[in-house]
């Protein structure tokens, strides 16, 4: 793990201060993150996709296999549009768009999280696999089911938080425009 | 209340099953514990748990005890619950004719189109039931969104609909058909005694008579001949598996499990595109009534809402009630030791307790005649009640399988020392629950075997050896008789009316836990 923190924040990503964030890790533009959010990037850089959305107690890590260093290349790829809901745990390898983690779920690493997946509240998934898409895992015996369609996006609950947050809560502040070569907004 | 589960202190019911207190009930008028065993229970109202709506059993039967607007996720068996949707509808005149058309139920938005024909989108609320802890929707199985969020959802219906139906009406046409045989039969049996003999028999006339002389017809109904259904066949001839069936890779997740198919009990589908929205089952309130006299002990408030009781003869306000606190030793067999109990009063009024390891004899004798005679009652009680005879079949099947006295003796394997005296134990006062104080009672001698006391509460250490047979790791059992005083307020005899004192016995028996090794 580099010994200093390199965070990179779009414009219009709404990051508390208040949050633990660790390692290289780049927001997109549209993301909302809750205060007491963690995300480590220990194994390699994070990079959150657009519009999503990660709450209090939810921690997202990229963690070191042992006897591995960290690697640059090695990136945790976060696609657009996921919900990481109030106290979930996510150390998947990559994940895709549209995945909803619910409340307290677990998904270890070594899984795949595809598109428009859905963990349900206190899932534990831990072993290696590829979830595919459209896949919920629902109830105390963590059944699957297939979706016909796509979780629908949050777009209202986002537009909310990103009016709501900054008025109880300190920001971080975007320190990085694509449009911009030189990285100082 | 001991919040130790399974609790170890319970109570031996009239009828000779170990409950614990909790789970008892006491009716004032035998004056008896009961156990849900040996009650009657009636049903009060029938409501939906999630709209909470009341639906009167004649309704609900006609329904089959479902919710008209409620339904269960067949996927998982939760409730369902209404989502909003606004869809946009450009309303030009005649494309909005089409938009109805397709939505099937639409409502509103043909009505209205006074707007310029020009595309204004319009929004419109469209409604999807949804499921909240698997994500199912209405929209997986195709059903298309409605435009009222109630009351519109369309039944599924299967293939043996029409068989169904069929059947029924068939059944229903034979139950009326071998009930008027019956009729018919005693009628012939036994002719009627008329009301008025001498009326009709003074001028000849019979009813039929003056029917059939005024050109009626006779006023007995036309028999009703069960319509003819055709039989099913069984056949030999079995359709052949797809061949597909060989070579496909299986999806498992497109099978239905054993839950999902039997919660849809009318086509049990086997592919998950089969699952529709169930309508949710009713709930009924429950009222108990005691078997032996007829008194009701618990009878709910009819509305849904309401959690509270018209009548609730809950054991646990009624009979003092045994908590044990501790073991004063660890548990050797064959060696003294003392259980320390806390025993409360609920009611208002002072109670008189004393602990027995048996009944006395004469109060045996009377238990056991008392049982035979209650046997005698309750059968008297069947027949000549109308009320009870209407639901004659199922009572008296109840009866046969309640009255065998149950015997609880070997489950003690404990001697108990029974205390040398009685003692009082102070009325309830919630008041007195706030005191710092120690009251005056204190000042008094109390017993020895008192070891502590605060208003309606008693700590009481018994003396109790276990037997030297038993072996570790064996529980411990002990069992007691309690005496106590029961001031009744009801009048069981018409003539008094002031409330009348009486010694109650319950037994009760206490696993205080496993022998433990040496």
């Amino acid at each position: 793990m580099p010994t200093e923190n390199s965070i990179k924040i779009m414009p219009k990503a709404v990051v508390c201060e208040e949050t633990n964030l660790r390692g290289d890790i780049i927001f997109s533009s549209g993301c909302v993150v809750h205060p007491s959010a963690t995300i480590v990037a220990e194994a390699g850089p994070i990079i959150i996709g657009e519009n999503c959305i990660i709450e209090e107690y939810a921690t997202i890590a990229h963690r070191l296999i042992e006897g591995a260093n960290w690697d640059s290349s090695n990136i945790l790829s976060i696609g657009t549009h996921n919900v990481f809901e109030v106290g979930c745990t996510v150390e998947a390898t990559k994940i895709g768009d549209k995945n909803v983690f619910e409340s307290k779920s677990y998904v270890g690493p070594g899984v795949t999280v595809t598109s428009g997946c859905v963990v349900g509240a206190g899932i534990q998934m831990r072993t290696a696999q590829v979830m595919p898409e459209n896949t919920i895992v629902y109830g105390k015996d963590a059944l699957q089911r297939e979706a016909i369609d796509k979780q629908g996006s949050q777009t209202l609950q986002i537009d909310f938080l990103r009016k709501v947050l900054p008025n109880y809560h300190h920001l971080r502040k975007p320190n990085y425009d694509p449009k911009k070569p030189r990285s100082v907004v | 209340m001991s919040f130790m589960q399974p609790i170890p202190v319970k109570y031996a019911c009239s009828c000779g099953i170990l409950n614990p207190i909790n789970k008892l009930f006491f009716c004032r008028h035998c004056p008896k514990l009961r156990c849900g065993y040996c009650v009657c229970h009636e049903i009060e109202s029938h409501f939906c748990s999630n709209c909470l709506e009341n639906i009167p059993s004649s309704e609900a039967r006609h329904k089959k005890n479902c919710c008209a607007n409620c339904f269960d996720c067949p996927c998982c068996q939760h409730t369902l619950s209404a989502r909003a949707t606004t869809v946009a509808v450009v309303r030009k005149p005649d494309e909005a004719k089409d938009k109805e058309a397709q939505s099937g139920a639409g409502g509103e938005s043909g009505s209205t189109t006074p707007l310029k024909p020009s595309s204004v989108p319009a929004t419109k609320k469209m409604y999807y039931l949804s499921c909240l802890s698997c994500r199912w929707t209405t929209r997986d199985v195709g059903i298309p969104d409605q435009g009222v969020a109630t009351g519109t959802w369309p039944d599924n219906e299967c293939l043996y609909q029409l068989r169904f139906n069929s059947l029924l009406e068939y059944y229903q046409s034979v139950v009326l058909q071998e009930k008027q045989d019956r009729q018919e039969f005693l009628r012939r049996k036994s002719p009627k005694q008329h009301k008025f003999p001498s009326l009709t028999d003074r001028t000849g006339l019979t009813v039929s008579l003056i029917r059939r002389q005024i050109g009626w017809n006779e006023k007995t109904l036309p028999k009703s001949k069960p319509i003819s259904i055709s039989p099913t066949e069984a056949t030999a001839d079995v359709e052949q598996l797809p061949p597909d069936i060989f070579t496909e890779p299986l999806n498992l997740r497109q099978v239905t499990t054993i839950a999902q198919r039997l919660s849809q009990p009318r086509d049990q589908p086997t592919a998950v595109g089969n699952l529709y929205p169930q309508r949710r089952s009713l709930w009924i309130k429950r009222s108990l009534r005691c078997r032996q006299c007829e008194h009701n002990l618990i009878k709910p408030e009819f509305h849904p809402t309401s959690i509270k009781y018209r009548i609730q003869l809950f054991a646990s306000h009624h009979v003092p009630e045994v908590v044990m606190v501790r073991c004063e030793q660890p548990l050797k067999s064959g060696q003294k030791n003392a259980i320390v109990v806390k025993i409360t009063n609920p009611t208002m009024y002072d109670m008189t307790i004393r602990i027995l390891d048996a009944l006395p004899e004469e109060e045996e004798q009377l238990t056991t005649e008392m049982l035979q005679q209650a046997c005698k009652i309750k059968e008297e009680a069947v027949t000549s009640s109308p009320l009870l005879r209407a639901a004659g079949i199922t009572l008296t099947r109840q009866n046969s399988t309640r009255e065998i006295k149950r015997e609880v003796n070997e489950l003690s394997n404990t001697l108990i020392e029974p205390l040398e005296s009685e003692f009082v134990l102070s009325q309830r006062d919630d008041s007195k629950e706030f005191d710092e104080d120690i009251q005056a009672r204190s000042e008094i001698e109390e017993p020895k075997f008192i070891v502590w006391r605060k208003g309606n509460k008693v700590l009481l250490r018994l003396q109790f050896t276990p037997e030297a047979t038993s072996k570790i790791s064996d529980e411990v059992v002990l069992s007691f008789y309690m005496q106590y005083t029961y001031v009744n307020t009801v009048a069981n005899t018409t003539e008094k009316k002031e409330p009348t004192t009486q010694a109650l016995y319950s037994r009760l028996f206490i696993q205080a836990g496993a022998i433990e090794k040496e």
